[in-house]
């Protein structure tokens, strides 16, 4: 239980496991490479390549086509001679004018504002560190923000949603896909590669130590 | 101690630090209040974690019991009006012959909240009476409350596609039911009970650490 005290040692060169506080030395690590835990084989840190560059264009990208998708319909439908076309805010007004106004607010909030939230943080903190403009106060509550939306932005359980509602009434009526359709499948590749470029240890350092 | 080298052999809290869960900078625990780098609130352990999670789980598990008893889905149509709960739903889809996609809507809308409502009354139950369990299965039961929860939105956001799409008047028209209201209130009351949950408290447990 006892330890040296960590006077020696400088806290820059210890690391605390996020998932089970386990203490290790800092290693420099490859490129590319990531270290793990020696205890619950949690992430501890990773070095991933031209993280910030990478983050910026998925997280642009994904802006794009998550306004697209947005605002443009999404399915169509046509039983007949009627037809009716909804974009995925039509969907979520569904919910308000049926007097579900909260469930309508947290369906926007989880398709479209949270999202949209959390890409235009991640743009403008990846931004300004990409062109050296220097670190402010707010950018590190930017991130906080980014990284403490992510479970809620839920742009891919949206389309299993629609995948579902497709086959529940293709019996009823002929049913056919909008462009948002396939935007909304974009904004879903451009987060998984956010999450796949991102690099918390080097953003935060560079969050951390460049302050202006 | 571990067999790799790279470890103290103790964890931060044993070493008298303190994790900042954003930025990752250790502190001195007694000392701060915020993170010294990027000014994020810094505890060593998440505050009444345990009272929290069985806090929003049981809110989260008493919404659950309307979600499955009222409709979900209320259907028009020129032959009769119908309603959906979301077991009847699951039915209909299964007798449709979609079989794939009724597993799909029972994994998420049955499957994911019951065996949650299991898992972190389990692990609660375990860090409480300190139950001699393993950490690594405790841990990697945690990891997967958190990362799955999520998924049980997807019958909420059919019901939506579905409201707004079939607006046909007379002919066919379908509205969202109460129940789905309630089950909605499950899925986001049950997120924030397995975030409650520090992970970390599993391994406090540990006797020789």
């Amino acid at each position: 239980m006892n330890t040296n005290s960590p006077g020696k040692v400088s806290f820059d060169d210890l690391v605390a496991c996020p998932s089970c506080d386990w203490l290790h030395y800092r290693l420099n690590i490859e490129r590319g490479s990531r270290a793990s835990c020696a205890r619950c084989a949690h992430e501890l840190y990773t070095h991933k390549p031209f993280s910030i560059d990478r983050t910026l264009a998925a997280s642009i990208a994904g802006i794009v086509l998550l306004l697209l998708s947005l605002f443009l319909p999404f399915l169509s439908l046509s039983r007949g001679s009627i037809s009716s076309s909804i974009s995925v805010l039509d969907a979520v007004g569904a919910l308000w004018d049926s007097d579900m106004r909260w469930l309508g607010l947290l369906s926007l909030g989880m398709i479209a504002i949270l999202p949209t939230l959390r890409l235009s943080l991640l743009i403008w903190v990846m931004w300004r560190l990409r062109y050296r403009l220097g670190v402010t106060s707010f950018m590190r509550v930017a991130m906080r923000w980014a990284e403490r939306l992510e479970p809620w932005a839920m742009a891919e359980i949206f389309m299993v949603g629609v995948v579902v509602s497709l086959v529940k009434i293709s019996a009823l009526a002929t049913l056919s896909v909008g462009p948002a359709f396939f935007a909304l499948l974009g904004v879903i590749l451009a987060t998984s590669l956010i999450s796949i470029f991102y690099c918390k240890d080097s953003v935060w350092t560079l969050l951390t130590t460049h302050s202006a | 101690m571990d067999s790799t080298d790279n470890t103290l052999g103790v964890t931060a809290l044993q070493a008298g630090l303190a994790r900042c869960d954003y930025c990752g900078a250790l502190h001195r625990l007694r000392e701060v209040d915020s993170c010294r780098l990027c000014g994020a609130k810094v505890y060593s352990r998440k505050r009444n974690s345990l009272q929290r999670t069985w806090a929003f789980l049981l809110v989260g598990l008493m919404a659950y019991i309307p979600a499955n008893l009222y409709p979900i889905m209320l259907t028009s149509s020129i032959s009769g009006n119908t309603s959906d709960t979301i077991f009847s739903g699951i039915v209909t889809l299964a007798e449709s012959g979609s079989l794939f996609v009724a597993i799909v809507v029972f994994v998420a809308s049955v499957a994911i909240p019951v065996s949650k409502f299991v898992i972190i009354a389990g692990l609660a139950l375990s860090l409480h009476f300190r139950w001699d369990m393993s950490e690594h299965s405790r841990h990697v039961l945690h990891t997967i409350t958190e990362f799955i929860g999520r998924w049980s939105m997807i019958d909420v956001f059919v019901v939506a596609v579905l409201a707004a799409l079939i607006q046909l008047g007379a002919i066919l028209t379908i509205e969202p039911g109460a129940g789905i209201n309630a089950f909605a209130l499950s899925v986001v009351f049950t997120m924030f009970s397995a975030t409650s949950l520090d992970p970390r408290l599993i391994w406090d447990t540990k006797k020789d650490g």
